[in-house]
């Protein structure tokens, strides 16, 4: 094989070591432009330990000649930069929280009246709220609020458990909810009868000899649900009227005798479901907008 | 050739070498493939099939451990080993049973450690994550391993100590101090599986980081640059291209590395000033990063012509140039204005697979197939047209891996710091997610390319190991019928 260093116009020096037989090194300078580079990033370091804190010197550190102004106290204050007066600073002025504080502060002024009935103020509280909803809603009761059964309700009917009422879902959000129907022991005919009487509640074709024997069963049911099964919200006691159901799913049934087995199911086990509080981990203005959104979700009342 | 190999196996122990390569291979089909499962998982959710031993959670160790410390410790120890004796004329100290003790020693701990976490016991330190008796056993093992190399170099027959046995010094050294002191920690009960972490807090995650980011420095750089500082100007059959370079830019690694690991915590409740140091010194270590690649890529200089004909040296230039690009990418990452955007998103796992499977499993493949047909007295590997197959799986692999990581983290980074215009966040995390689910699907198939790839490289190392048994056979019968 041709000594490969001949290719260069050059002739390049070996350290004249040798190992393994054949592993040499050759005694090149270092690359000028591989130096300068690596002393620019020397200079670019430099600069930045002055501007910022940067060496620790005993139990403090040095802060760097570069500042920040934020407002303290109604006036304007030049500060050393570190991240907390970086943030304190981007709060304040830039544009994005500028804009989000004139909204915060209108809407926190505001009654659900005025904002329900303002189009500016509803836009702002959609795209607000879309977030908060998101990131604290969502993982129950779905991204579109359609709720997940049995344990989570759809809040994208208008069909309430507590109440569709701003005031009611502001409750609901604030404290959270729980959901408490105790278990019946009901079994056999008596079982088929009272549930064949509460679909006929809703209007489901049932016989109709089957619900008469079922009424007198309901009695136990009356005093949440309510004499003719219109529920109470106080209670959080379900509308048997109607055709939303909040914790079996009887439409996607498929036959009278599996809507019969899910009514079943509820009274002998009962309902244990809760919802947490927010009112301790989102601001009141958070709330509100929340309120709001859910409130539009399910055409609220 | 068969003469010069018969006198090398009895001067040098390859036995040891041979056994931790082959180990390498298997534990990086093992972790690779890991690896290509939990991508998938992150794309389609369902394939995680409720069983807790396959959940993302447990297997994402499984799959950082048996490819860092099964695939890539075991192919340092191999190369380790290998190197030392050629460079130094001396055969490995330690006689047969220490070095022995290191190679069970290290897949016991490798094996039984993803096992541990498959059965849910982690210590919850990334990329630390054995129990902490597995972490006494290792630190035994790494022990002996820094002795026996030690030992072998102070035997040497050569006057001077090649480079790339510097790098493989600094390594056992630092990665015993990381594993020591970032694994201080106070056992429940002397049964127990169970510890607490000495430190806590941010000293903790400092603690956690100055281990993580040096792991990264000394494990898969340092020690690595050894193995390209003997494989590559071997393959190449030319001269490192500067001596001083090369004792440059290991000191000024060596020194600015332990600086630089906070970066892993900007925007966090650590000091300022900490913050500062690491993106300073991660910019001050572009360029002794860079030095390795320079004298790597600038020993081919004058003999280019190699990379049309050797798809071993193809795959070592591919290495070294994944080496400058990520080692580029990661201090830019670390000053913080961009660390504001990429931190928490997927292009730190790209950035970090662009140093992994580009530098780190592509220079150790080209390693490997030179170091093969030489253990085994095999004229070359069993085929050239499967190095080159490998090679071209391996690389649209990567290319497809970190592009489509570069989409999904950046993108996810940029959507969430978005404002629309009331001030407000513009999307929710859940969108975010959704957005990734592309990206997700094309590096989980950048991976699969990379896993065929190492099959199509086990499959020519067996048939290369198994035709040097055959040919012993041909041969034999060969001399038979000449003697009758």
């Amino acid at each position: 094989m041709a000594n490969p260093a001949n290719k260069n116009s050059k002739q390049v020096e070996t350290t004249g070591h040798v190992w393994d037989d054949d592993l040499r090194e050759y005694s090149n300078p270092l690359p000028s432009w591989w130096l300068w580079t690596f002393y620019a990033t020397i200079v670019f370091s430099v600069v930045y330990w002055i501007l910022y804190p940067a060496w620790p010197i005993g139990k403090s550190f040095t802060r760097g000649i570069a500042t920040v102004t934020v407002e303290e106290n109604g006036q304007m204050v030049e500060k050393p930069w570190n991240s907390r007066t970086q943030l304190i600073e981007e709060m304040q002025s830039s544009p994005s929280a500028v804009k989000q504080r004139e909204y915060i502060e209108k809407v926190g002024k505001a009654s659900y009246e005025e904002i329900l009935a303002n189009p500016d103020m509803m836009a702002f509280a959609r795209s607000m709220a879309k977030g908060y909803f998101g990131d604290y809603c969502a993982a129950c009761h779905g991204s579109g609020g359609q709720g997940n059964l049995p344990y989570f309700p759809n809040l994208a009917d208008d069909d309430w458990l507590w109440g569709g009422k701003v005031d009611h879902l502001q409750a609901s959000i604030n404290n959270g909810r729980k959901g408490n129907m105790p278990a019946f022991p009901v079994q056999g005919e008596a079982m088929d009868d009272l549930a064949t009487y509460v679909l006929s509640l809703s209007g489901e074709q049932v016989d109709a000899a089957a619900a008469e024997r079922g009424k007198k069963g309901y009695a136990m049911c009356m005093g949440c649900h309510g004499a003719e099964g219109k529920g109470n919200p106080m209670l959080g006691a379900a509308n048997l009227t109607d055709k939303a159901w909040s914790v079996i799913n009887i439409p996607a049934a498929g036959s009278l005798e599996e809507k019969k087995r899910l009514i079943g199911g509820v009274v002998n086990k009962g309902i244990q479901r809760e919802m947490p509080a927010f009112a301790s981990r989102l601001k009141p203005e958070e709330i509100k907008m929340l309120t709001v959104y859910v409130h539009e979700l399910g055409g609220g009342q | 050739m068969t003469t010069s190999t018969a006198v090398a196996t009895e001067q040098y122990n390859y036995d040891i070498v041979k056994k931790f390569a082959i180990m390498a291979l298997v534990w990086g089909v093992l972790g690779m493939t890991a690896g290509v499962w939990i991508a998938s998982e992150l794309a389609w959710p369902f394939l995680n099939f409720d069983v807790a031993e396959i959940t993302f959670g447990r297997l994402r160790p499984v799959h950082t451990t048996l490819v860092i410390f099964g695939f890539g410790g075991s192919a340092l120890f191999a190369t380790s080993y290998y190197i030392v004796q050629r460079t130094c004329q001396a055969r490995l100290w330690g006689g047969k049973w220490l070095p022995e003790f290191t190679f069970w020693g290290w897949q016991v701990g490798v094996g039984g450690g993803v096992l541990l976490y498959m059965l849910g016991f982690t210590q919850g330190r990334e990329y630390a994550e054995f129990i902490w008796q597995l972490d006494l056993a290792i630190a035994v093992v790494w022990v002996t391993y820094t002795l026996i190399f030690v030992m072998t170099l102070l035997n040497r027959s050569q006057p001077h100590i090649y480079v790339a046995n510097w790098f493989f010094i600094a390594f056992l050294l630092v990665i015993a101090l990381l594993h020591i002191f970032n694994n201080l920690a106070v056992p429940v009960a002397w049964n127990s599986l169970e510890s607490y972490s000495l430190f806590s807090g941010v000293q903790d995650a400092m603690t956690q980081w100055w281990y993580g980011h040096n792991a990264v420095g000394f494990f898969l750089t340092a020690a690595f640059l050894g193995m390209m500082y003997y494989f590559v100007p071997k393959q190449a059959g030319r001269p490192v291209y500067s001596y001083r370079l090369s004792i440059v830019h290991f000191w000024a690694l060596s020194f600015l590395y332990m600086w630089a690991g906070t970066h892993h915590l900007h925007w966090t409740a650590i000091p300022d000033w900490t913050s500062t140091l690491a993106a300073t010194f991660s910019i001050l270590l572009l360029l002794p990063s860079w030095g390795g690649m320079i004298n790597g890529i600038m020993t081919l200089s004058g003999a280019w012509d190699k990379l049309r004909t050797d798809p071993i040296m193809l795959f070592m230039i591919t290495s070294l140039s994944f080496y400058g690009m990520s080692t580029f990418e990661g201090p830019l990452m670390s000053l913080k204005s961009v660390n504001a955007l990429s931190h928490y998103t997927d292009w730190t796992v790209g950035h970090v697979h662009s140093g992994a499977l580009g530098w780190v499993a592509m220079i150790t493949f080209g390693s490997f197939y030179h170091l093969i047909p030489r253990l085994w007295g095999a004229k070359g590997m069993y085929s050239t047209s499967m190095i080159y197959t490998h090679f071209w799986l391996a690389t649209i692999g990567i290319v497809l891996y970190i592009a489509a990581l570069w989409v999904a983290g950046i993108g996810q980074g940029l959507m969430l710091r978005a404002f629309d215009e009331y001030g407000n966040l513009a999307y929710t995390f859940i969108e975010t997610v959704t957005f990734m689910h592309l990206p997700y699907a094309v590096r989980a198939i950048g991976g699969m390319f990379f896993v065929a790839g190492i099959l199509v490289m086990v499959y020519n190392v067996y048939m290369t190991i198994a035709s040097t048994k055959r040919g012993v056979a041909v041969h034999v019968a060969g001399q038979a019928a000449v003697a009758r």
